[in-house]
Formats: structure tokens, sequence, C-alpha cells
């Protein structure tokens, strides 16, 4: 017995999910897609840096006041740029890249710096060891998250290009907004 | 406590020892399985589907578990070194299957299932952060 809305729930007909649907490289997003990932990671980092800085700003500032300023310096970057590349737009991209830039620099310079004189290192923060105790993702991430905002402004600058290339913006002619290709919608099933 | 009998076996292991390296063990057992199938949805490039459903479900209930027993015990008397840290661990690891699940339904294009699996990831990592902190009783 086929399910007649087996075609309107494309997420939910096989176990492991309906198709995707394809490449979105056509929007300029930066939470939509791979950048969702990034998001994700980016967040997930957020919550754990801001708590490791509560815990250690509240209970143990004394022991390491350099570390934990730098733990919560740390959880401020990542808060800026989780909320950057969520929100996108020219405005989400600029603060992302500002974000994402200090987060770089912030890893490379703490890394250095516990290597080269642990002992103003005591208690290991985020980006300690270029972000060792946790699986060297502190220095991956501002490379990919770099690496995706100039590709989604790109992306921006090849849509606002298309936008300036067709004329007349503001008397809708017959056809509706070009949002898609008329080659790219497939018949319905 | 008259009828020991039925406090033998899992259920003396709960009682005593709620963050336990057992039950750490099915729970990143399954949070690796649901990773597992959301990579392979990316790789196939589907969507999330009933197995991830499924599967996030099984692990957040071992999770609801886990905290509903830690909760006793710390009722109980048990304190860890570090409980604070503790309890925001125990709190996001409930909270990460759920938000995981949400953000990766609404995500139209196959990067869906590697959202989850981030999530999942998380969880197991933080799975064992929380049984040392569990086990660290006194300094």
């Amino acid at each position: 017995m086929a399910d007649p809305d087996a075609g309107a729930r494309p997420g939910e007909d096989h176990a492991l999910g309906g198709p995707a649907a394809e490449s979105i490289s056509t929007d300029a997003d930066t939470a939509r897609g791979p950048g969702r990932v990034l998001v994700a990671v980016y967040g997930l980092f957020a919550v754990a840096a801001g708590a490791r800085a509560t815990v250690q700003l509240t209970w143990q500032f004394d022991e390491a006041p350099l570390a934990y300023l730098l733990s919560a310096l740390a959880a401020a970057v990542y808060v800026v740029a989780t909320v950057g590349l969520a929100r996108g737009g020219r405005a989400g991209r600029r603060t992302a890249v500002v974000a994402c830039t200090i987060e770089l620099l912030g890893v490379l310079a703490v890394g250095t710096l516990s290597l080269a004189d642990p002992a103003a290192f005591p208690d290991s923060t985020v980006w300690s060891g270029y972000g060792s105790g946790y699986g060297f993702i502190p220095l991956a991430l501002p490379v990919l998250g770099l690496l995706w905002l100039r590709h989604q402004s790109e992306v921006a600058a090849e849509q606002a290009e298309e936008r300036a290339v067709e004329p007349g913006q503001n008397s809708p002619p017959k056809s509706p907004p070009p949002k898609s290709p008329p080659n790219s919608s497939p018949p319905p099933a | 406590m008259r009828d020991r009998r039925g406090w033998a076996g899992a259920p003396l292991l709960v009682r005593t020892a709620p963050v336990t390296t057992p039950l750490v063990g099915v729970a990143t057992v399954l949070a690796l399985a649901v990773t597992l199938l959301g990579g392979l949805s990316t790789l196939l490039r589907r969507r999330i589907g009933q197995a991830h459903l499924v599967g996030a479900a099984a692990l957040e209930l071992v999770l609801v578990v886990q905290a509903v027993v830690a909760g006793v015990a710390l009722a109980g008397g048990h304190r860890p070194v570090e409980l604070p840290t503790f309890l925001a661990y125990l709190g996001t690891v409930v909270l990460l299957p759920v938000a995981g699940v949400l953000w990766a339904r609404s995500e139209p294009t196959r990067w869906a299932g590697t959202v989850l699996g981030v999530a999942a990831v998380a969880v197991a990592v933080m799975l064992w952060r929380l049984l040392q902190l569990w086990e660290a009783t006194r300094g």
C-alpha cells in the first residue's frame, strides 16, 4: 500500500532519510548546509568555554588570573562568532570574520605562550597547547570559519551582480521573483 | 532493605554508583551509532530519517535515566569535588540530543546528519568527563 504522504514528507520516507536538497550554494546563507555544522560546533564551544570560564572565574580566579581571563575572552569570541554565523547577512558575516580572526590569533598566541612559558598557564584553557585538550578543534575552527565566510561573501557578491543585471527591480513583469532557475525545478512527481 | 535479593544485580549497580562505566558505555555506544548514522546520511546525500530519530531517542532515554539516578544520589549525599561543573555537564548532556535533532530536522541539505553527529560526539566526550567528575569525590 503506497503512502500518499510519502512525497510530502521527504525527510521521513526512509529510515536513513529522504533525498537531501541539492547544494544551496546559490543562496548566501552562513547557517545553511555545511555552515550549519560550523554553527553547531561554534555553539558547542561557546557553551563549553563559557561554562568553563564561569567556573574558573567564580571559584578559582586567584589560582591563575591570566589564564582564566583568557578563558573568558575565548568564550566571548566563540559567542560572537556563533551569533555572527547564525545570523548571516552582510553584518553577520563581518562580525563573524572579526571574531574568527581574533580567535585564530588568540589560539596561536595562547598556544605558543602556553608551550613557551607553562608557569603562566598552570591550568589549561581552551586555547592552551593550540587546543590540544579539545582535539585541536580550536585551531581548525577559525580556519574553516574564515574559508566558509570567504565563500559565502563570494556567493553574496555573485548574487548582487545577478540582481544588478536583471532590469527593472521595482517593476515586476510577468515572471515571479528569480529565486530558482527554471531548469532546476523538477516536474511534480 | 529487607528484601536484599531485590537490590541485587543491576539495581544495586544503579543504587550505589549512578554514573557508572557500564551506563556510560551503553550511552557512548548509542551516541556513536547516531554519529555513524548521521555521517552515513551525509555521505548518501540524504536528510535524517526514522533511524536517526530512534537512535537519538534511545540515547536520550539512557541520559535521562542517568540524570535521574545521579540526582537521587546527589540528594543522598554523594558530592563530586567539582559539583558546579558536574551539574553543568549533567544538564547539558541531556539537552544535546534534543537540540541536535531539532536543528538537524530543520536542515534540508545533506548536512543535517552531520549536525546530529556533532551533537552525538559531544555527548560521548562529555559522558566520559562526567564519569571522571563523578568518581572524584575527594580532593
